[in-house]
């Protein structure tokens, strides 16, 4: 949605101004020597460089003004009409016209000029071609001068143009000039506006804002407007016409019953017949302000049946949003600003109107069932016909009410400062509300160092349940410890226990030295995955020679694997007599099925079942199964490139040959070797 | 540039208050001299009469209607670049023209291997900006034909457009007519500038 803020629209600079800062900028910014010395090449590409530069700064700076002024037909019609009556879309859309063939026309020069100074012998010849060129161009900026001018002051006056949300909640006041509109904007609003007793004191649209149960509604104050033929109608007065014609607000129809404004009710009658059609589909409300020069009951007979006459209007289109008769009194309301009786009713009245109708718009829209399928009120369905009201102990009622009670009587702390003579007299003590044991250490003051040690060290709410605490658990400790005083002695094992310790110490010795060994052939080995296992240490024997030094029978768990062997499956039919020969350590060593999803869904069918990949574990915190195939997949990819290398992982940076013997040595079949 | 512009000012206001305080100075005031008569100081001397102040306008007339002011000599290597051609470019015979030159509509180059003067096509131009002496005002009218470079014919073969090339230009836009009520569509001009220093060739009508 485009930002109505025309604030934010750049200086355009008038003719003159923007031919010096151009030239003066391709002044500083090109390189400026040159010598007709140089090679031909060089001093042309000097002054082509120069024109090109020049007309690049022209493209990029017209085309500023070009983009940030609003185009009519794009923005809100509110406000294309209302550009449009101030400052005529024909001469605005013409001006914008005239600065984009100014552009297109230095783009031509500057072609053309190049191409010729292609041609460029002498740094004579470059030079008066580049002087064309840019001479050329600043005639063009000469030409539209005034069209600059024009736009200028457009934009200062834009700039001024009150900021008005076309779609939010509005409030229009209309009516004839000097009735009481911006004296009501001044009550009801922050905004400050000019009132006057002579007629069209506002002679442009104004906006103020105001609150209504915790929503902001804008309200604009709008020039009179006189009862006259559309055509006849001046700047000033089409301005309120816009308005009326293209905001969907709610419309206040102000009414003078006193006639002070200087023109009778009949006449402004008048004008409400003659513009109710522009208050088709709004809320109106007719006002009738100075009711303290001239109470509404007190009129003439005509000019009742006048004013009754409007409120069938008005009354019109509140039937039309399909209203209640009960807000009879919302249609037509009496207040006077200078007393400011009824002012607070009438906004209100408005506003609830305003209000009401846009909810039914939007629950008549489309839009709505978005927002209604996100929220679901949910109500317990009843199990029986029993009523369960909600259960308050007596005890709390009656707290509740003495608390009351309490409240209203309780005096607070401002008040007692009150009356103790003010904000700078009396200072409150605040220790007056300490618990302590004896209520005479209120008032004392802490010490701050005891013995050389800070007394807030040692303060603690809680000292005293901590210190049982801790003791508790030196009791504890003491008692354990004693247990721990069981020493290993050699004596004290049986064989059995023995015999066990050696395989444990052996086991151990054994994965050192592994370690060890490991270690030291790091740099030379190639670290490859498990999963290509380059030895042959995962196969069948192996692990049924641990399982069975555990003490469980292999058997059934190698049968399982062999069974679900990955090259079993995928093997052709015809050599499945070969099953038997297969090496059990088939299966995670099969190179020939890079298929990864396969192999994962084999080596973890038990699983499958039960959960799948993408599947999300709550507590592993992805949003979704999209999110956490994604992250699977950004891990694989980058497992990928490190395991191609060879490399353990993200830190493992080792170069195998830091100096590789076809590098440093060896002659070169072309070329020559006095750098390595 | 500002400082320029402050300079000018400056230079401006000073000449104003000049003025202003010469109106209150006195000055030296000639004798009225009555018509016909010699003043004081011209005693003694020869008249420039009159005949020969119109020998002089007589002599400017004719030399406009002939319609020649003084022409820079062009000479064969400003005209033309060299350009070398053959498997060792060592071949010299053929030339690049670096004026600015005009070709009718229907031309159509011969085949490269022949073509002994090369016309680039960045340096063609088809329109002049051509002003009328006495309106004053410059028009953009097309080129129909070079007439004569004041140079050589070979240059106007050519169509070379130099400073003082008298070339003929379309005026139908212009709306003259014959005194026998023929429209006429078709006048030369005088080049004024050098066309291939400013990108653009300037004219004056030759009436």
């Amino acid at each position: 949605m485009v930002q109505y803020n025309f604030k934010k629209i750049t200086v355009v600079p008038n003719g003159k101004d923007f031919v010096d800062i151009i030239l003066s900028r391709t002044q500083r910014q090109t390189p400026t020597v040159v010598h007709k010395g140089y090679a031909i090449s060089r001093l042309r590409q000097f002054y082509m460089r120069k024109v090109k530069y020049t007309q690049q700064n022209f493209h990029d700076k017209l085309s500023t003004i070009i983009d940030e002024f609003p185009r009519l037909d794009d923005i809100h019609p509110f406000y294309g009409d209302l550009l449009h009556v101030l400052y005529n879309k024909d001469h605005y859309k013409l001006a914008l016209g005239q600065i984009n063939t100014a552009r297109n026309l230095i783009g031509k020069i500057a072609k053309d000029y190049v191409k010729l100074l292609k041609y460029g012998d002498s740094l004579y010849r470059c030079k008066s071609l580049k002087v064309a060129a840019l001479g050329r161009m600043c005639t063009v900026m000469k030409r539209i001068g005034p069209s600059l001018a024009y736009l200028e002051q457009i934009r200062q006056h834009m700039a001024r143009l009150p900021s008005i949300d076309p779609n939010t909640r509005t409030v229009l006041i209309c009516g004839y000039p000097n009735v009481g509109k911006s004296s009501f904007i001044n009550k009801i609003t922050r905004a400050d506006v000019d009132v006057q007793p002579y007629a069209f004191t506002t002679k442009s649209l104004f906006v103020g804002h105001t609150d209504y149960k915790y929503l902001r509604y804008q309200v604009i104050d709008t020039p009179g407007i006189l009862d006259r033929p559309f055509e006849d109608r001046n700047i000033i007065e089409m301005c309120s016409i816009t308005a009326l014609a293209h905001l969907r607000a709610a419309v206040l129809f102000f009414l003078d019953v006193s006639g002070s404004c200087g023109y009778s009710i009949a006449q402004q009658a008048a004008l409400f017949h003659s513009i109710k059609s522009l208050f088709m589909n709004k809320p109106l409300t007719i006002v009738c302000n100075k009711t303290d020069l001239q109470p509404l009951e007190g009129i003439s007979e005509e000019d009742m049946k006048l004013v009754m006459e409007m409120k069938s209007e008005a009354m019109k289109t509140l039937v039309a949003q399909g209203g209640e008769a009960t807000s009879d009194a919302d249609v037509l309301l009496t207040m006077s600003t200078l007393t400011e009786e009824g002012v607070i009713a009438v906004k209100n009245a408005a506003c609830e109107r305003l209000l009401n109708q846009r909810v039914e718009m939007k629950m008549k829209s489309k839009k709505i069932n978005d927002c209604l399928n996100r929220f679901h009120v949910a109500m317990p369905k009843p199990r029986d016909q029993k009523e369960r009201p909600p259960c308050i102990p007596q005890a709390v009622l009656e707290a509740k009410a003495t608390e009351a009670a309490e409240k209203e009587k309780r005096k607070t702390e401002k008040d007692l400062e009150d009356e103790n003579g003010g904000a700078g007299v009396y200072s409150a003590s605040l220790k007056k509300n300490y618990i302590l044991a004896n209520d005479e250490w209120k008032e004392d003051v802490l010490p701050e160092i005891l013995d050389g040690h800070n007394v807030y060290d040692f303060i603690d709410p809680d000292i005293l349940q901590r210190l049982e605490e801790l003791e508790q658990e030196e009791g504890i400790r003491q008692a354990e410890g004693e247990e721990e005083d069981f020493e290993m002695d050699g004596e004290e094992l049986t064989a059995e226990e023995k015999e066990a310790l050696a395989v444990i110490r052996k086991k151990k010795s054994l994965l050192i030295q592994e370690h060890r060994i490991k270690k030291s052939t790091a740099e030379s080995r190639p670290t490859v995955p498990r999963k290509f296992d380059k030895d042959r240490k995962f196969t069948t024997k192996r692990m049924g020679r641990q399982l069975s030094a555990l003490g469980v029978d292999p058997s059934k768990a190698i049968n399982r694997l062999r069974e679900r062997s990955l090259s079993r499956r995928g093997r052709k039919r015809e050599r499945s007599t070969d099953r038997g020969h297969d090496d059990g350590g088939a299966m995670d060593m099969d190179v020939d099925q890079p298929n990864k999803k396969l192999r994962l869904r084999s080596t973890s069918r038990s699983r499958s079942r039960s959960r799948p990949p993408n599947e999300v574990v709550p507590g592993e915190g992805y949003k979704d199964s999209v999110q956490k195939s994604k992250a699977l997949k950004l891990f694989k990819k980058s497992a990928q490139k490190r395991n191609k290398d060879a490399r353990r992982g993200e830190a493992d940076r080792v170069i195998p040959t830091l100096k590789p013997k076809h590098l440093f040595s060896g002659k070169r079949s072309i070329g020559k070797t006095d750098r390595r | 540039m500002i400082a320029k512009k402050n300079y000018a000012d400056k230079a401006l206001m000073k000449k104003t208050l000049a003025m202003h305080e010469e109106s209150t100075s006195r000055r030296k005031v000639d004798d009225d001299v009555h018509d016909g008569a010699v003043p004081a100081y011209l005693l003694d001397r020869e008249n420039t009469t009159r005949a020969k102040i119109l020998s002089n306008s007589i002599k400017q007339k004719r030399k406009e209607k002939a319609g020649k002011w003084e022409v820079r000599p062009v000479a064969e290597d400003e005209m033309f670049k060299v350009i070398r051609s053959g498997k060792r470019k060592t071949k010299q015979w053929k030339r690049m023209v670096t004026k600015a030159t005009f070709v009718g509509p229907g031309f159509t180059r011969k085949p490269p291997k022949y073509e002994r003067f090369i016309r680039p096509s960045g340096l063609r131009f088809t329109k002049a900006h051509v002003t009328h002496p006495e309106l004053k005002c410059t028009f953009n009218l097309e080129i129909i034909a070079v007439k004569k470079n004041p140079n050589g014919p070979t240059y106007t073969s050519l169509g070379v457009i130099t400073k003082g090339t008298i070339i003929e230009v379309n005026v139908s836009e212009l709306g003259l007519v014959t005194p026998a009520g023929k429209v006429v569509w078709g006048k030369y001009a005088q080049v004024t500038n050098n066309p291939e220093n400013d990108g653009c060739i300037n004219a004056v009508l030759l009436v």
